[in-house]
């Protein structure tokens, strides 16, 4: 999603002398936006290539630290109205509530719950969460180059390590537009979950990628999220980002 | 006008209504309109006959249709409606559309809700009938009064609406919510001929017209969301929607007995909690009951669960206990007391997208009685659903779990959802 894009939105500047913090903060600073819409349809790639398809419609007011989401699934028909509610904060990690429509039933997402994946797909609850430069450590590691497009590679860690499941990640930034096109998420020192961002197009002024490839390395699994109908400062209201709100959506 | 007639009204103006609401609905605008709904068929299979139901092969099949229509931002519209129809008379033949889920058995055709919201800024005000859930555990919700269950089968309930006005106001971090219902909906009891009612051998029930109450039910809770700690304090006043029964023997032999539902006074004061801590979250949940009715019991029902995902697994597991401060005789059908003084669980494990298991379980603490359902669930597609599972019930008759030992059961179920 792109509320990832955000949180491993690390970059820096074409200067050599640009420090890891910056660079990041400015990929952060243009992909700032009042709010954003999407129609996702995902691809989800089991061990044994069995495929399911689900599609959800997220909604985010605001950007980056103290940003709110409500992701919706649309599809496939037995999850229709099943909900995310996702409340940014820039000092800590998310809170975060699931809504059932068929028990009618809103659930908190406890911190310790967030490492598991999130209704089959694989991103996890956490990797749903969009956090603030401030809560990590950035280190520049060098320059890659990823599909021919000259990056930054950035290595990111937790400031308070018990806060997210990955003890460090690494984001490759692009020099020519500063988009994120892969991060590396690690457990200790195992590579657990690689996120890759394709398909870029600039929309309402904002680089967004159109295709996002999140790959569970210790399942052997994968999901493809493709991000149709984007759309940037989309009017919405606080109100309509609350747990009250979420229970009286279908 | 009396009550028959009145109801009779009532339900023209109701099938007017979903049907009005049915031929609109699709041509609303289309982002604004969402559907969903599923047909079912399930086959269930008793291994064991009962002294008063000798079936063991059960059919049953349930269309659901669900439509929500947003207006404006601020008003929308839900509906839905069930149809339904089995091979063992639990649903009735008459095929009248039914609102007020009041029937004996359950009806063929059934307005599942019908609601309009209002919602501006803190407040959203939800007229008509809806569900309403309160309470915060998974196992067992002492504090949910405006929730009445379809306990036809006792151990597979399903939960019905209520026909209410329900205000809630509040932020994210406090809410209160206040429901007025004018119109009782009682839980559905076990049918009297059937296996899932336990009647002492040599008597002859017969079912008289129930007591039904009037008036109505009043209920507020404060909910408040905070950093380290969800907690709500409830409050309901009105009437119990598990009945208590009248018994009168009749002159004649065999021995028979006629038997007259009917609804306790009730007023409750709950509270409920969820606490993340650093590698489970806590839940607890009790309530309180008084009663003015000199047959009902005053007690307290508590829960106290944790529970913690963990990969593919999750896991819930509690215990339910209840306390009576005054006792008073009566014979209650009353589920929510039978899974008290009771370990319950809760656990499951996705095998991958398509598949998953889940077992579910309640146990006495006195060992007399044990419940156990074990389900293998796959999808096929996207639309395609095949269940299977085994419930598993053993104890002493004694034992509100155990009186239902011999009705141990296979379910074998095919769910195509749009």
């Amino acid at each position: 999603m792109s509320k990832l894009l955000p949180f491993l939105c690390l970059l820096a500047l074409p200067l050599p002398a640009q420090d890891a913090r910056q660079i990041v903060e400015e990929s952060q600073r243009r992909g700032r936006a009042a709010s954003q819409h999407y129609e996702g349809v995902l691809e989800v790639f089991g061990a044994h290539n069995k495929v399911s398809k689900k599609s959800w419609q997220s909604d985010r007011l605001g950007s980056y630290g103290n940003s709110k989401a409500v992701i919706r699934f649309t599809a496939p028909a037995e999850v229709k109205g099943v909900a995310l509610l996702v409340l940014n904060h820039p000092d800590r990690s998310s809170d975060q509530w699931m809504w059932t429509p068929a028990i009618g039933r809103d659930r908190r997402i406890a911190q310790q719950d967030r490492s598991t994946r999130f209704f089959g797909t694989d991103f996890s609850f956490e990797d749903l969460e969009e956090r603030d430069v401030g809560q990590f450590d950035f280190r520049l590691l060098g320059d890659e180059t990823i599909e021919g497009a000259p990056c930054w590679k950035i290595e990111s860690k937790p400031r308070q390590s018990k806060s997210s499941q990955y003890t460090s990640s690494r984001v490759w930034i692009r020099k020519d537009n500063y988009v994120p096109v892969q991060y590396e998420n690690f457990v200790k020192d195992a590579l657990v979950r690689r996120l890759r961002q394709k398909e870029i197009e600039k929309i309402q002024g904002i680089y967004t990628p159109r295709l996002l490839e999140m790959t569970d390395l210790r399942r052997d699994s994968r999901t493809v999220l493709k991000l149709e109908n984007v759309r940037y400062e989309v009017p919405m209201k606080e109100d309509d980002f609350t747990v009250q709100a979420l229970r009286r959506q279908p | 006008m009396n009550r028959v007639a009145q109801a009779s009204a009532c339900r023209g103006q109701l099938q007017f209504a979903v049907l009005l609401l049915l031929i609109l609905a699709p041509r609303a605008y289309s982002q604004t309109f969402t559907q969903r709904g599923f047909l079912e068929t399930d086959l269930i299979g008793y291994p064991q006959t009962a002294p008063n139901d000798s079936g063991q092969v059960i059919g049953e099949a349930l269309f659901r249709y669900e439509a929500f229509y947003k207006l404006s931002p601020d008003w929308q519209f839900a509906g839905g409606i069930d149809a339904r129809t089995d091979t063992h008379n639990q649903v009735d033949r008459d095929w009248q559309l039914s609102w007020d889920d009041r029937e004996r058995r359950r009806p063929s055709f059934a307005v599942r809700q019908l609601s309009a919201t209002y919602s501006h800024n803190k407040l959203t005000v939800e007229l008509g009938k809806q569900f309403i859930r309160w309470g915060k555990a998974d196992l067992l919700n002492p504090t949910s009064r405006f929730s009445p269950q379809d306990f036809l089968t006792v151990v597979d309930a399903d939960f019905l609406a209520v026909t209410a006005a329900r205000l809630t106001y509040g932020g994210q971090s406090n809410t209160i919510e206040l429901v007025w219902s004018p119109l009782f909906t009682p839980s559905r009891v076990p049918l009297l001929g059937q296996r899932w009612s336990i009647v002492p051998a040599g008597v002859t029930l017969q079912e008289q017209a129930p007591s039904l109450p009037g008036g109505s039910q009043f209920g507020a809770r404060w909910n408040h969301i905070g950093r380290a700690a969800e907690y709500s304090l409830s409050f309901y006043d009105g009437r119990n929607n598990l009945p208590l029964f009248n018994f009168q023997l009749q002159p004649q032999l065999p021995l028979t007995v006629d038997v007259q539902r009917f609804y306790p006074q009730m007023r409750m004061y709950g509270g409920d909690a969820a606490i993340p801590l650093k590698s489970i979250t806590v839940k607890v949940e009790a309530a309180y009951f008084t009663s003015t009715t000199k047959t009902e019991d005053e007690y307290a029902l508590f829960v106290a669960q944790v529970e913690r995902q963990a990969g593919e697994w999750f896991f819930i597991g509690g215990y339910a206990g209840e306390a009576i401060t005054a006792y008073r005789p009566g014979l209650q059908f009353a589920p929510d007391r039978g899974l008290t003084r009771a370990f319950l669980g809760h656990a499951g494990y996705t095998i991958d997208t398509n598949r998953s298991v889940a077992l579910e379980t309640a146990i006495r603490q006195n060992g007399r009685g044990v419940w156990v359902k074990l389900e293998y669930s796959q999808s096929f597609g996207q639309h395609w659903r095949a269940t299977a599972g085994y419930t598993l019930i053993r104890g002493d008759t004694s034992d509100f779990l155990g009186e239902y030992r011999r009705n141990s059961h296979a379910l074998l179920a095919l769910r195509y959802s749009f």
